[in-house]
């Protein structure tokens, strides 16, 4: 059946995706829910909420507010806050209750500027996608809002689009950072280790690399505000094995390779593998997947049953997060470990591969 | 921006209840997910939320039907062993406006039995704030999947949107937990104990002090390992109610089995306990001798103060006690309590109030309060209990006292005792 999942737990929704791109750009963050969407997201999908202080909070709504339609309160309890957080932008990010009582989140985005003099915006999550979706509307909305002056481009500075939790299992920019050192001088990761400063000042980049699919709206939107290049890829960090490994492994020459990821990533596991290994490898992705970055033959997958079929298909090893081994146990082959935080929320640091 | 809010015991207690401050008033404003207190603000969330607590029925399976946001956490319970037994129904965008995945849920049922070398005791069927908010009849789904299956399915609503009813989903879920049991010949020298998802402490004098009064066998959902020794609960001639979540629970099984309940609270100051003990003999009519339980627990209480005197404490609220009654028996010990994280209600104004008289100045908190981002710790605090307590004085000596062992009585207060003890002797005094 569409939708039943019988060995998987359900990936990082789209609420959280939204949120993990807001988290350190200095706004006031208000998930519009009753409390356990905001649970899902600090207590599981946001590691930094451990390590890294944001102003991110649940509406805290109640049944009668919902059947009500109390937006006058929400609005109120947002003006509050701002007299106690210091903040330069608010957010509000959708959730099942106001996809249910369709709430009207631009009425909501305008009543809050009305009220706090700051700008507002509202992303129409549900909670009901993926991350990459709430990724990609965040990152859009916020660079088509914030990213407006253009400025001298500096020499050498690379910004990179995509670099959250979810996607990379950073927590920190340093490791990204050092893996594109080569590329340019200065590079930022916007919203991981950088704030709303940055995001207004991305028309200084040289260049925009999307690390994630969810990233290249934006990048595109960049590249016709401001006329720089923008290119898709990965940084060579963990998970990704090292060339090392891979040339070590030598059960892996000219194998049938599936990888398992989001795509860019495992497009870049890809390139490894067939420039060390001779491998003929086809990438398989569960968020979306930009067609400009697709071979023939990779597939999008949509179900637990998609990806058993998939791994019946002869391939000989397959790469893919620990928490789909419950589906690939009748898989022949081998199964090597590459974790995905949206899928099975382990930290590249956390990982022993 | 501004500074952690608080309001002293004295204060609190001037202004009256119905005089709450705004950052006591959770409905008021914004809420802020401390990381101290997650579990707190998600009714699925870590510890016995509504998903894990409708899995307490031994052989039972649990089928979540919501948005795939509801869900994500889940995967925290799978080094608890729970993997085999969640299944979920993810809905879409259309499902959560239209409803119609309702209809699928007893065909979801089917499909999921196909998995299981052995049916299950139960399918729990847990829903979320979407189908509080369409009003889905779950008894009638309920019995859908059961007509459809042969295999009996009960609801377990994690509803967020209703946490402060009337029936918040605790109180429902613990409902639900019990409603399979039937009704059979009640034994007379059985009873149950209510109120928590895992067993009391193994050492808790609640044991031999009804098997005193004649009780030969006493059941609690946490201690069942088989789906026969659940059923057995129902041969019960009284239930003991520990935790006032269970009180619905408890009215239910008196209506449908003929089980009458007594309320017992958990309490932390030595003379409530006794007195407690005292009406729960008058009830069941027998005499109960607490003597050397109290006598051990006094004991516990001096030979801390002894050894590491009464050191000045900040008490939470993610802990297995009311961080007020436990603030005010501290208090009582000696020991001065700076700080309480707390959630102030009607209920434990009483303790309030009482503190205000016997420690005016002891400052109170929400970690609700979106200002608690802002908390600086405050360096009088030598010690910490409870688990957002903790959190915030990270490196003083500390006990979270959140274990699933459960304290209860005067064996709650040699474990608080005993705990900080050890707590100290590894960390020496803050």
């Amino acid at each position: 059946m569409k939708g039943l999942l019988k060995k998987l737990s359900p990936f990082a929704p789209d609420d959280s995706g939204a949120c993990s791109v807001l988290y350190e750009l200095g706004g006031i963050t208000v998930i519009c829910d009753a409390g356990g969407c905001a649970g899902n997201v600090c207590g599981f999908d946001e590691p930094r909420w451990f390590e890294k202080r944001s102003a991110l909070f649940s509406a805290g709504l109640r049944d009668m507010d919902a059947i009500l339609g109390r937006d006058e309160l929400l609005v109120k309890k947002l003006a509050l806050i701002t007299e106690q957080v210091d903040a330069e932008f608010t957010a509000i990010v959708g959730t099942p209750v106001p996809a249910v009582i369709a709430t009207d989140l631009k009425a909501l985005e305008r009543m809050s500027e009305k009220k706090t003099g700051l700008p507002c915006i509202a992303l129409k999550t549900d909670g009901t996608r993926l991350c990459d979706y709430g990724e990609e509307l965040a990152y859009y909305r916020i660079f088509e809002r914030f990213a407006e002056e253009k400025l001298p481009v500096r020499a050498g500075k690379l910004g990179i689009i995509g670099a959250t939790p979810l996607n990379t299992g950073e927590t920190d920019s340093s490791a990204i950072k050092a893996a594109f050192a080569g590329e340019g001088s200065k590079i930022v990761c916007f919203g991981m280790d950088s704030g709303l400063d940055e995001i207004r000042r991305a028309s200084e980049c040289e260049k925009i690399i999307a690390i994630t699919p969810s990233g290249i709206k934006a990048a595109k939107l960049l590249s016709e505000r401001f006329g720089m290049p923008y290119e898709a890829g990965y940084p060579d960090i963990c998970p990704l094995p090292s060339d090392g490994k891979i040339l070590s492994d030598g059960d892996l020459k000219g194998r049938r390779v599936l990888v398992i990821h989001q795509q860019f990533l495992a497009n870049a596991l890809r390139e490894k593998l067939e420039r060390l290994a001779g491998c003929e490898v086809t990438v398989g992705s569960f968020f979306s997947m930009e067609g400009d970055y697709m071979r023939e033959g990779d597939l999008h997958l949509d179900s637990e049953d998609d990806l058993t079929a998939l791994a019946g298909k002869g391939y000989d090893v397959i790469y893919a997060d620990g928490r789909f081994g419950r589906i690939l146990k009748g898989f022949g082959g081998r199964l090597i470990p590459l974790p995905h935080f949206a899928v099975g929320g382990s930290l590249n640091k956390d990982v022993k591969l | 921006m501004a500074e952690a809010f608080y309001i002293t015991a004295r204060e609190l207690a001037q202004n009256g209840y119905e005089k709450l401050p705004r950052e006591l008033d959770s409905s008021k404003h914004m809420i802020y997910s401390s990381p101290a207190t997650l579990d707190f603000n998600s009714p699925g969330a870590k510890g016995f939320g509504v998903k894990r607590a409708g899995l307490v029925i031994p052989g039972s399976v649990m089928l979540l039907i919501a948005p795939g946001c509801c869900g994500r956490n889940t995967a925290l319970l799978s080094s608890l062993g729970y993997d085999e037994r969640f299944f979920y129904l993810l809905l879409d965008d259309t499902d959560i406006v239209t409803g119609r995945y309702v209809k699928k849920i007893p065909e979801a049922c089917k499909e999921l039995l196909s998995e299981l070398d052995t049916p299950p005791s139960v399918i729990m069927l847990c829903v979320t704030c979407v189908d509080a908010l369409l009003g889905t009849d779950m008894e009638r789904v309920c019995r859908a999947c059961y007509e459809l299956t042969g295999v009996r399915a009960a609801p377990a609503y994690m509803y967020a949107l209703t946490r402060e009813k009337r029936l918040p989903p605790m109180g429902l879920v613990r409902k639900s937990v019990y409603s399979l049991l039937e009704p059979q010949t009640r034994k007379s020298n059985e009873c149950n104990i209510l109120g928590f998802f895992s067993a009391l402490e193994e050492g808790c004098e609640i044991y031999p002090l009804l098997k005193s009064a004649g009780i030969k066998r006493i059941r609690e959902i946490g201690s069942c390992k088989t789906f026969e020794e659940y059923k057995e609960m129902s041969r019960a001639n009284f239930s003991l109610v520990l935790n006032s979540e269970a009180r619905a629970a408890a009215q239910d099984m008196q209506q449908r089995l003929g089980i009458p309940f007594i309320e017992l609270t958990r309490m932390f100051r030595l003379d409530k306990i006794e007195n407690q003990y005292r009406l729960l003999g008058q009830a069941i009519g027998a005499g109960l001798d607490c003597s050397p339980y109290r006598a051990a627990a006094e004991q516990v209480i001096a030979r801390f103060r002894e050894k590491h005197g009464t050191p000045t404490l900040a008490v939470g609220e993610s802990l297995n006690a009311d961080s007020f009654e436990l603030s005010l028996a501290l208090t009582e010990y000696g020991f001065r309590v700076a700080e309480i994280y707390g959630t102030v209600g009607e209920r434990n104004f009483v303790f309030v109030k009482r503190l205000a008289e016997v420690s005016p100045e002891t400052r109170i908190y929400s970690n609700l309060s979106p200002t608690m981002m802002n908390y600086i710790p405050s360096a009088e605090v030598e010690a910490a209990v409870g688990a957002d307590a903790c959190y915030y004085h990270v490196g003083k000596p500390g006990v979270e006292f959140n274990g699933e062992a459960q304290p209860f009585g005067y064996r709650g207060v040699t474990m608080l005792f005993e705990e900080l003890g050890r707590a100290f002797e590894e960390r020496g005094r803050g």
